[in-house]
């Protein structure tokens, strides 16, 4: 696997019980940039992250097949422990959803509680680094035992990101993290994303076009469960190469 | 279901489409009149000034179309070639101004040898020739003569370069006063886009459109 890519979809399909919503997948996410997954409602975009990360077989009739090689491994093979592939696959939801009852420390040192580290000085390093990372740490500093429910729908969604990145992940998936947000939050939220990328693959689920124009490297688009082109985000912005794309992004759908 | 966009950019599309009419007219009218007679030089002058008013607002235009849809792919790329296009159509009103002062200050070509006014009649014409194939090709979007204007732009320039050729073989003196006059043109020129510079700066600091005379 070439260094530059952290993770390689194979042939990768998917279904809801007899329905099938992703078809031969195949497609490369590069390592430290951010890829954008776009396309209408229906057209697999979402299944397509929770695919990355072995999250699409929690749904009950929910099957796959294909490859996704992660570091060198097939994320499918048999003996391999879905736990580890969410752990260092991190996962950030559409709507902000912190453990409302817990307090802001807890929600980010949950993840590595569970993973058996117990020493208080390596968790306080945690926290901080995380919160840090995630833009937040200036703002809830001064109470980190307050509840993650009494922070803004934007500091939620950047705890989340903490929480993810309290686990060390190496791949960050995105599915629509600014959709509930204010103008100025979902602003933070791209900031914080071409930050992240410096460090981290990051993949980012988006309806918006213009948002995946300002925060990836690479576009890929989805219809029908196909991926119909991806590339350079430049490159798919200027001069797409499908019909299909062209219409899409400049609003001639449909 | 039309969108928005689109209706602000047929209203680029027009001023593309009104700058060619006049830019073409220009041109041909000082061409016509270096060789032949009349003196529009107040009315050119007019003409250009105003191409000058409409490339501003093509550009004004291209910048709220950007801001308020943030266009991409091809519309993207029609509001960056309209906005392109709309520059060079304003320097065409200038060339063409700068023909109609030579004709009022130096009466054209009229009173140049006969070689040199068939000369520059032929290079007129196919001048002419690319502006109207050109011109066209942007009212149309069509690219059927691009071949056509590359040919014709290797011809103008071969022409330009004899020309140079034929000057250099006169007399000392000929070659003195093309070689000053062509220099003196490009001094000017310099000086001139020192002014556009600073007239930019103006706007991207103070927010005003304003001409330095």
């Amino acid at each position: 696997m070439s260094s530059l890519h952290k993770i390689e979809v194979e042939n990768l399909n998917a279904w809801y019980g007899h329905q099938q919503v992703l078809i031969d997948i195949s497609m490369n996410i590069k390592d430290k940039a951010v890829t954008a997954i776009m396309g209408p409602s229906g057209c697999g975009k979402t299944t397509f992250i929770r695919c990355l990360n072995r999250m699409h077989e929690l749904v009950p009739r929910a099957k796959v097949s294909g490859k996704v090689i992660f570091d060198g491994v097939n994320i499918y093979d048999n003996g391999v422990d879905p736990t580890w592939v969410r752990r260092r696959i991190g996962m950030v939801f559409q709507k902000p959803n912190p453990f409302p009852t817990l307090s802001v420390y807890d929600n980010v040192a949950f993840g590595p509680r569970i993973h058996g580290i117990r020493d208080r000085k390596l968790l306080d390093q945690i926290v901080k680094q995380s919160l840090e990372m995630a833009g937040l740490w200036e703002e809830v500093k001064g109470d980190l035992r307050r509840p993650a429910s009494a922070l803004s729908g934007g500091q939620q969604q950047r705890l989340c990101i903490a929480r993810a990145l309290a686990l060390e992940p190496e791949v960050i998936l995105m599915d629509e993290p600014t959709s509930h947000l204010d103008p100025i939050s979902a602003a933070k939220i791209e900031m914080l994303i071409r930050k992240l990328a410096e460090k981290y693959a990051i993949v980012i689920v988006t309806h918006n076009v213009q948002q995946a124009a300002r925060v990836s490297d690479y576009v890929a688009f989805f219809y029908m469960g196909k991926l119909i082109e991806y590339g350079p985000t430049k490159e798919v912005f200027e001069r797409p190469k499908s019909e299909l794309t062209e219409r899409y992004v400049t609003g001639k759908f449909g | 279901m039309e969108r928005i966009i689109d209706s602000e950019l047929r209203g680029l599309e027009t001023m593309i489409t009104q700058m060619c009419e006049l830019a073409q007219k220009a041109v041909s009218t000082a061409l016509h009149e270096s060789l032949y007679h009349g003196d529009s030089y107040d009315k050119i002058r007019e003409t250009s000034d105003f191409l000058m008013i409409l490339a501003d607002q093509v550009e004004d235009k291209a910048v709220e179309i950007i801001l308020k849809f943030q266009p991409v792919a091809s519309d993207l790329r029609m509001v960056k070639t309209f906005t392109r296009i709309s520059y060079d159509l304003a320097r065409l009103g200038r060339y063409a101004l700068d023909i109609a002062y030579v004709n009022r200050r130096f009466n054209g070509v009229r009173d140049c040898d006969q070689w040199i006014r068939e000369y520059i009649k032929d290079m007129s014409q196919k001048v002419m020739s690319m502006v109207e194939l050109s011109l066209t090709s942007i009212k149309n979007k069509s690219l059927k003569s691009v071949k056509e204007v590359s040919d014709l732009e290797r011809e103008v320039d071969e022409l330009y370069k004899n020309f140079l050729d034929k000057i250099a073989k006169g007399t000392s003196e000929s070659r003195a006063i093309v070689s000053s006059v062509l220099i003196v043109r490009y001094l000017e020129r310099i000086a001139d886009h020192m002014v556009y510079a600073h007239e930019s700066l103006i706007y991207m600091l103070t927010g005003r459109r304003e001409l330095i005379e």
